[in-house]
This record gives C-alpha cells, sequence and structure tokens, in this order.
C-alpha cells in the first residue's frame, strides 16, 4: 500500500530533515506514527502522498512511485487531513465544501449529492451552515468529511483530534475505526497515546527525522525507553501494568487488567475457601 | 518555508549597518539606475551588487533572484524591442516589424535597469530584520509609532502570505486539485476559488494580532518605547559616501 525506501529528505536550505527511512504498511493496517514536535512526522506524510518527493530513496503509494505521478492523481485514492483544517476548506456551505471535494472523484451529478447527504448524516452535520463561523472542532469533522466523501483507500490524518474534546474525538475516531473494520489502510500522528493504544495496530516512532521504533502498539507501549527518546510517555493502562509486573505486564486496556486483577482476587478467595 | 525576501541571520558589514543607512542606500543605488542612460554604469550597479551580496555571504540568493526575474525580463526585452521603431534599422521581419539598433540598445538598458534596481531591494531585506525597519524610522525619524507598525507588518504579511498561499495549495492537491499542471492559465483559473480561505485565514490572523497587540498596550506605545536604539557609526558614514560616489557617477555620465 505504502513503501519507503531509504528515504531521505531535507527542505530547501536545510539539512535532512528525514534520514534513511524505510517501512511498508500493508493493506488494512492501522499504523499510529509517533514522535516528539519537530521530528518529521508531518513532513513523512507529505512524502507520502507525493507533496513532498524525497531527495534519495523511493517512495511508492499505492504501487506507485510518486517522483512520476501527479499527487493530484494519487489524490483520488489517497485522503489527507491536514494538521490545519483551514487550508482545506474553501466553500461557503459545509454542503457546497463536501460536493467541491467530490467533483473531481465523482462524475455523476446525483452520486454526489448523494454521497454528500451521506457523509452529513454520518457526521451529523448541518449542510446549510457556513463552515467559517463554526468551531475548530466541527470545521475539522467537515474537512474529514470532505476527505472520506471519496472513500480513500488509503487515509493519512495528521493529528485528527488535537484540540478536540473527548466527545468530538471519539466521534472523529469511532468514524475512522468503522472505516478501518471495512478495509481502509490508515496512518494517523497522534500525540494522544491513549487513542493510539485504543485504536492502532502498529506504531511507527520517528526521533529527529530517523526513525527508532517500528512494531505493534503492544510492544511499543511497553517500551517506556523508546517513548521515551521521542519525548512520549506511554498510555496509562499499560504503563501502569508494566509497573505491577508479574501477570499484569501484558494488560493493555482497562478491561484486561481488571480481569487480570479480578480473576486473581478471585481464586485466592477460592483457595481461602 | 524560507522566502527568497527573508532574514539571512549575519553579522557582515552589510548586517551592521544602520538599518536606515540600508534603506537609504538601497535606494540610492535604484535611483543611479535610472538617472544614468549609461548600459556600462548599470552593470557595473549590478557587479557592486553581487559583490555586497558576496561580503554579506548571500551570493546564492542574489543569483536566484537575478535568475527568477530573468524570464520576466527576457519578456520585456521582447515586447521592448519590436515596439521602438526609431535608429537604424538591423533586422527587418514581415508584417512591417523591425528591429532597430536604438531599439535593441534602449530594451537593454530597460531591462538591466529592472534587475539592478530589483537587487538592492532584495538583498536590503534580505540583510536586515523586517522589524528594524519600522523602529529605525520610528527612533531615527520620528514617524508616529502607528504608521511604522503598518508598514512592519505590511512587510512582515508578504512572506506570511505566500505561505499561506502555498499551504492552501498544498491542501488542494491533496485532495485531487490539479495544482500540479503545468498549465499556468489552468493553474491561475484554480487559484481563484481559493481566494477565500486565504482571505479568511489572513483577516482571522489580523484580528487576533490586532487584539492581542491591543491587550498589550499598543496604544501606550511611543518613541521611546522601543528597547533597541539605532546609532550611526563610522561604518555608516563610509557606506553613505559609497553610495553618494555611485549616485554622483550616475549623474555624470
Ligand atoms: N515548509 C517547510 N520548510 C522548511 N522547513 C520545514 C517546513 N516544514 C517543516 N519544516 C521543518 O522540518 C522539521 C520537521 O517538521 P514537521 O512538520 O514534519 O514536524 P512534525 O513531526 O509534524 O511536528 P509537529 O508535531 O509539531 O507537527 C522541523 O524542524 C521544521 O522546522
Ligand atoms: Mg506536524
Amino acid at each position: 500500500m505504502l513503501e519507503f525506501e531509504r528515504v531521505f529528505f531535507g527542505y530547501e536550505g536545510q539539512s535532512a530533515t528525514l534520514k534513511d527511512l524505510s517501512f511498508a504498511i500493508g493493506e488494512g493496517e492501522f499504523v499510529a506514527l509517533l514522535g516528539e514536535n519537530g521530528a518529521g512526522k508531518s513532513t513523512l506524510c507529505r512524502l507520502a502522498n507525493g507533496l513532498l518527493k524525497p531527495s534519495a530513496g523511493r517512495v511508492l503509494a499505492l504501487g506507485m512511485d510518486t517522483k512520476q505521478v501527479k499527487t493530484s492523481l494519487l489524490a483520488r485514492d489517497i485522503g489527507f487531513l491536514f494538521q490545519n483544517p483551514d487550508r482545506q476548506i474553501c466553500q461557503n456551505s459545509v454542503r457546497a465544501e463536501i460536493l467541491f471535494g467530490l467533483e473531481i472523484a465523482l462524475a455523476d451529478e446525483a452520486a454526489r449529492r448523494a454521497r454528500c447527504e451521506e457523509m452529513l448524516e454520518l457526521f451529523s452535520l448541518s449542510g446549510e451552515r457556513d463552515p467559517f463561523g463554526m468551531s475548530r472542532g466541527e470545521r475539522q469533522q467537515i474537512a474529514l468529511a470532505s476527505v472520506l466523501a471519496r472513500a480513500p483507500s488509503l487515509l493519512i490524518l495528521d493529528e485528527p483530534t488535537t484540540g478536540l474534546d473527548y466527545r468530538e474525538c471519539m466521534a472523529i475516531m469511532g468514524i475512522v475505526a468503522q472505516l478501518h473494520q471495512k478495509g481502509t489502510t490508515i496512518l494517523m500522528i497522534s500525540h494522544d497515546m491513549e487513542i493510539v493504544a485504543d485504536f492502532a495496530g502498529r506504531a511507527l516512532v520517528l526521533s529527529e527525522g530517523g526513525l527508532i521504533g517500528d512494531g505493534p502498539v503492544r510492544r511499543i507501549m511497553r517500551d517506556e525507553a523508546l517513548l521515551g527518546r521521542a519525548s512520549l510517555l506511554p498510555a496509562q493502562i499499560p504503563a501502569l501494568g508494566a509497573r505491577l509486573g508479574g501477570p499484569y505486564a501484558e494488560a493493555f486496556s482497562v478491561e484486561e487488567l481488571l480481569s487480570l486483577a479480578v480473576g486473581k482476587k478471585g481464586e485466592k478467595e477460592r483457595a481461602e475457601a | 518555508m524560507k522566502g527568497i525576501l527573508d532574514y539571512v541571520p549575519g553579522s557582515s558589514f552589510l548586517h551592521r549597518l544602520n538599518p536606515l543607512v540600508k534603506l537609504l542606500l538601497a535606494f540610492v543605488l535604484c535611483a543611479a539606475c535610472f538617472v544614468t542612460g549609461n548600459h556600462f554604469i548599470v552593470l557595473g550597479v549590478i557587479a557592486l551588487n553581487l559583490a555586497l551580496a558576496l561580503s554579506a555571504g548571500i551570493l546564492g540568493r542574489a543569483l536566484r533572484m537575478l535568475r527568477s526575474l530573468l524570464k520576466l525580463s527576457a519578456l520585456l526585452f521582447l515586447v521592448q524591442i519590436f515596439f521602438v521603431r526609431e535608429g537604424a534599422t538591423l533586422l527587418a521581419l514581415p508584417l512591417g516589424i523591425c528591429i532597430t539598433d536604438l531599439g535593441l540598445s534602449f530594451s537593454l538598458l530597460f531591462v538591466l535597469r529592472l534587475l539592478a534596481a530589483a537587487l538592492p531591494l532584495g538583498l536590503m531585506l534580505s540583510v536586515t530584520q523586517t522589524s528594524d525597519i519600522p523602529n529605525v524610522l520610528v527612533r531615527r525619524l520620528g514617524l508616529p509609532y502607528q504608521y511604522a507598525f503598518v508598514l512592519g507588518t505590511a512587510i512582515r504579511f508578504i512572506p506570511l502570505f505566500a505561505q499561506e498561499m502555498a499551504g492552501i495549495m498544498e491542501a488542494q492537491t491533496a485532495r485531487g486539485v490539479e495544482f500540479d499542471t503545468g498549465n499556468f492559465f489552468k493553474k491561475v483559473a484554480l487559484l481563484l476559488p481559493l481566494c477565500a480561505p486565504l482571505l479568511v485565514s489572513s483577516v482571522r490572523r489580523i484580528e487576533g494580532g490586532a487584539i492581542s497587540a491591543e491587550l498589550r498596550g499598543f496604544y501606550l506605545r511611543g518613541r521611546k518605547s522601543g528597547y533597541k536604539d539605532y546609532p550611526f557609526a563610522l561604518r555608516d558614514l563610509c557606506a553613505l559616501l559609497g553610495g553618494a560616489c555611485a549616485l554622483a557617477l550616475a549623474v555624470l555620465f
């Protein structure tokens, strides 16, 4: 789906921002991209859909070399949600905004309308409102709605939940998780380790432009030293599990920890009786 | 994103000049190109600019500026050369178009002037921190702070605008708008609907900036508020003398 082969990249007049990155993301994976501020996460994502071209190495997106294909063509199958939703929103009603994104993807007018209504309903948005007067969280939802409307097979999310309250956060992540279940491949940047723990299956850890970790979220989450190098703290439950040690070390969610703890207690009580 | 007019930090002779002197020097060099009718003087100004750029460690950038102006200059050169009809004909083309020696010389001068006049301004902005320009005008010339602030903000907004526009185009490319086309006219047509987000984000930013400035006592600021003093030094005098010489040469020849 997405493949980086020994990729180097540096912005004009700067030393290398990304150094020797190699990894491959397969179809249907949900990958979290972690790293400190300025690690190069957003830059990596821009390379993934061809907005930036590698200075050395190769990026294959959907099997195509990004150096040889136009980004606007790749964009038909790669959805990209930017850190700043305002750059994307350019129409003066929510409906027009979603339709604008669809114009390029769907030729049929009626199909476009139907798809647009579907998205409005999915996100519980009102089509008539002017996006510019809406809150940041709502604008984020509109931007995401117009990206998802085109049903991309690879979805890249640059901090989709930063600055949102818990409910809006869960609303967005719920939709993303649904898409993932239907087979969409997802690459998501996030600083929120709880969300990463809850939703992602695999994590890439970037630090100062280099890939320092790549593996299942369960394993990465337990590696406090690795996360520390990228200025991150593991999610609370795995951290607690790791501190408790013994049988709890494997606990990853509240439910798992609880069942381990209660299970143990239950056993003890039975033994005493 | 590093723009071609952004400040390049350094401690060269040019960097350390008084901002007011830099401003003056830039204008004097521009003026010199326009008062002279001599190709060699204009070429000399270009060479002087490049030498100054070299001394400030920004020769690469100066050459990039020249290169980016070259396309426009070539176009203007072609337009000019066909419109001047005085002088001896060097080459007669069909449709009554002819190229004359005067036309050639005039167009060449025109284009050289354009290049020579654009460089000093670009260089000046490259070696001067943008906040220094309005500040020195307030300090040394007594310009009211509010006006200077407007000027400073306007200068600062140019690269911000460019950056914002690049960001918006990037975002739209990522959703399939064909900004990566080679066709210039198609690109412009695609750009028009994007003026809305650009305007909105700019207005938002300006409004935010204005409110935050007001909250921090904007109206209390005056001539003495800046913490930087801009003293004149011997090197400033030398630079001014140099500029005056260049202008005198231009007037004489
Ligand atoms: N357009 C640009 N031009 C030049 N340098 C840039 C540009 N964008 C980013 N950089 C630099 O590249 C480095 C990586 O930036 P990037 O935006 O990829 O970081 P990030 O990991 O996404 O950070 P954050 O968590 O803050 O979003 C930073 O040091 C930044 O200064
Ligand atoms: Mg980022």
